[in-house]
């Protein structure tokens, strides 16, 4: 005899009562909304927030985050604004867009290393700075991390641009430049540019700023007005990515699985992909990774160092460039 | 002079709106300056000498790029217009050009034609060239059959009736194609300045909004550029009047 609808029913009641109270996170109606702004594109080195993301780092920091895509100058602009929360922006522009009146900080180091270096063939690309004069060069402008990078190095070896001929490529497809015989060297991320040129058969090899002129890497910055208003949420969300990032180090296959959810083009290249990622993991470590900490004598020096080069003119200090989410 | 009258108070109109868009918004100066800074910022960019070499690079590849590109145009529209077979042979070439962004062909553009001046030129006139090639295959098209019928009996050849009749009755349609030529030459120098250049109001902007952060100066040699396209405008228009009997 078939059970009737009334006994189903109690049934379920009682299956339910006996399961008691269902463990939670943070419900998703008390967190935080706030909105990220990374590079003009997902890559796969965004790892560490999309780790956070689907790993549940930013959740228990009480935040849903909401990941969008920008170019460079936007992104300080945005968080500048307030229309986002935070940005990922390479240092030496924050001191730029600072200096400006583009009222942000730098509040987390992404990179210990600085990720721009000179690359060209090996045996060809010259270790003293100074043996660069005469050789033609691409970077994609008068602009950004590779052209500070690209002045800084030129300073180190006592030279200027006007000892090397320039090639500008804004579109930065100066590799394409490079395999075309156009260039000499070309400024690029070490974590990109050298496997695409090793992709074309070219052994690549660098010349780098770490022990000629070091400069402060990328990081996450904020919002004077956010920084003001709410630093716990600032150095909960610091701390959320560096517990992501420290967990894509410890194990970049972690990373790469969640870069492969949000990356669509990682599906063409899977295998550059990854040789980027674990380059990419070697330049968030540098000498040793810090959890995000912000290394104030470095930015001390690539302070000075930008004064010099022209790109600021000292009117605004560096501690108003930088926070200490420590002391905040 | 009731014609400058009308252009300054509409000038006057748009400052004033924008202006107010600035007080009504409280924007930050890097987000939208005010006219006034904008205008400051001019005089310092003028004063430091900054500009002029910028401006020059683009004027430079807006006559080139828009005299190439028109000439090219123009010979191409009249076989299109004088010949069907022509027209099925190429149109659908230049029609999948012109449907292809140019913004993603400029950088092998730039590459292919190596990255000087002459890559640069060569952007610009293929922006140009489309709006006039149809334009004037149009206006050959539209002559009047019945004075072309005319010439035919008078025992004119050919080329004597695309001189004589075609060319002439097409000029104001092919006037319109060079009024959107001119002002699509000035975005075409600056596309090709995007895809590789050092020099230029492109490359103004790249580094005054990538490098300095300087939303004024972008906003500069954005004004610069709007007075470009409008003096050349202005030029076409000057040369239509002349030419073109109504």
């Amino acid at each position: 005899m078939p059970p009737s609808r009334a006994a189903l029913a109690i049934l379920a009641l009682l299956l339910v009562a006996c399961q008691g109270p269902v463990p939670t996170a943070t419900p998703r109606d008390e967190l935080r909304q706030v909105t990220l702004l990374l590079g003009y594109r997902p890559d796969v080195q965004f790892a560490p927030f999309y780790v956070a993301q689907r790993e549940g780092h930013f959740a228990a920091a009480g935040l849903e985050v909401t990941i969008e895509h920008r170019q460079a100058p936007d992104v300080q602009r945005l968080v500048a604004d307030g229309q986002a929360e935070f940005g990922v922006a390479d240092a030496t522009d924050v001191m730029i867009a600072r200096t400006a009146g583009v009222t942000i900080r730098y509040v987390s180091t992404l990179y210990q290393s600085f990720p721009v270096a000179l690359i060209g063939a090996a045996g060809e690309v010259p270790q003293d700075p100074a043996e660069l004069a005469g050789l033609t060069i691409g970077t994609p402008g008068r602009f950004g991390s590779s052209w500070h990078a690209l002045t800084a190095i030129l300073e180190a070896g006592g030279l200027t641009v006007d000892d090397v001929t320039l090639r500008e490529y804004p579109q930065f497809n100066q590799a394409e430049g490079f395999a075309n015989g156009d260039v000499d060297l070309i400024t690029g991320f070490r974590n990109n540019e050298p496997l695409r040129i090793a992709s074309r058969g070219t052994e690549p090899d660098l010349l780098t700023l770490d022990d000629l002129a070091p400069l402060p890497g990328p990081g996450v910055v904020a919002g004077d007005d956010l920084l003001a208003d709410d630093p716990e949420l600032v150095r909960a969300f610091a701390a959320a990515v560096a517990a992501a990032q420290a967990e894509v180090i410890a194990d970049p296959d972690i990373g790469f699985a969640a870069a492969e959810a949000e990356v669509p083009t990682i599906g063409e290249d899977p295998e550059t992909a990854r040789a980027v990622l674990d380059a990419t993991v070697e330049l968030w470590e540098g000498d040793q990774f810090a959890d995000g900490a912000v290394d104030r004598d470095l930015w001390a020096d690539a302070y000075e160092t930008m004064v010099r080069l022209g790109f600021i003119d000292g009117s605004v200090e560096l501690d108003e460039m930088i926070a200490d989410l420590s002391g905040t | 002079m009731r014609r400058l009258g009308a252009a300054l108070v509409s000038l006057a109109a748009f400052l004033v709106v924008w202006k107010l868009a600035t007080v009504i918004g409280d924007y930050p100066e890097f987000i939208l300056p005010a006219p006034e800074e904008v205008l400051e910022r001019g005089a310092r960019a003028v004063a430091s000498g900054v500009l002029w070499g910028h401006t020059g690079a683009t004027l430079l590849e807006v006559v080139l790029g828009f005299t190439a590109g028109a000439t090219a145009a123009l010979l191409t529209g009249i076989a299109l217009g004088k010949s069907v077979l022509v027209e099925r042979v190429l149109s659908p070439y230049i029609v999948a050009a012109q449907a292809v962004p140019i913004l993603a062909l400029a950088p092998l553009l730039h590459i292919w034609f190596g990255g000087g001046l002459l890559a640069r030129v060569v952007i610009c006139a293929l922006i140009v060239f489309f709006p006039i090639a149809i334009a004037t295959m149009v206006g050959i098209r539209s002559t009047d059959p019945l004075l072309d019928e005319m010439l035919r009996s008078l025992g004119a050849r050919p080329a004597q009736r695309t001189r004589l009749l075609e060319i002439p009755s097409a000029l104001p349609v092919i006037f319109g194609g060079l009024r959107v030529g001119v002002t699509l030459a000035v975005i075409g120098a600056v596309v090709a300045e995007w895809a590789g250049a050092s020099v230029g109001l492109g490359v103004l902007i790249n580094i005054a909004n990538q490098g300095l952060f300087d939303t004024k100066l972008m906003f500069v040699a954005l004004a610069v550029l709007a007075g470009i396209g409008l003096a050349f405008y202005g030029l076409v228009v000057l040369v239509e009047r002349r030419l073109v009997t109504r």
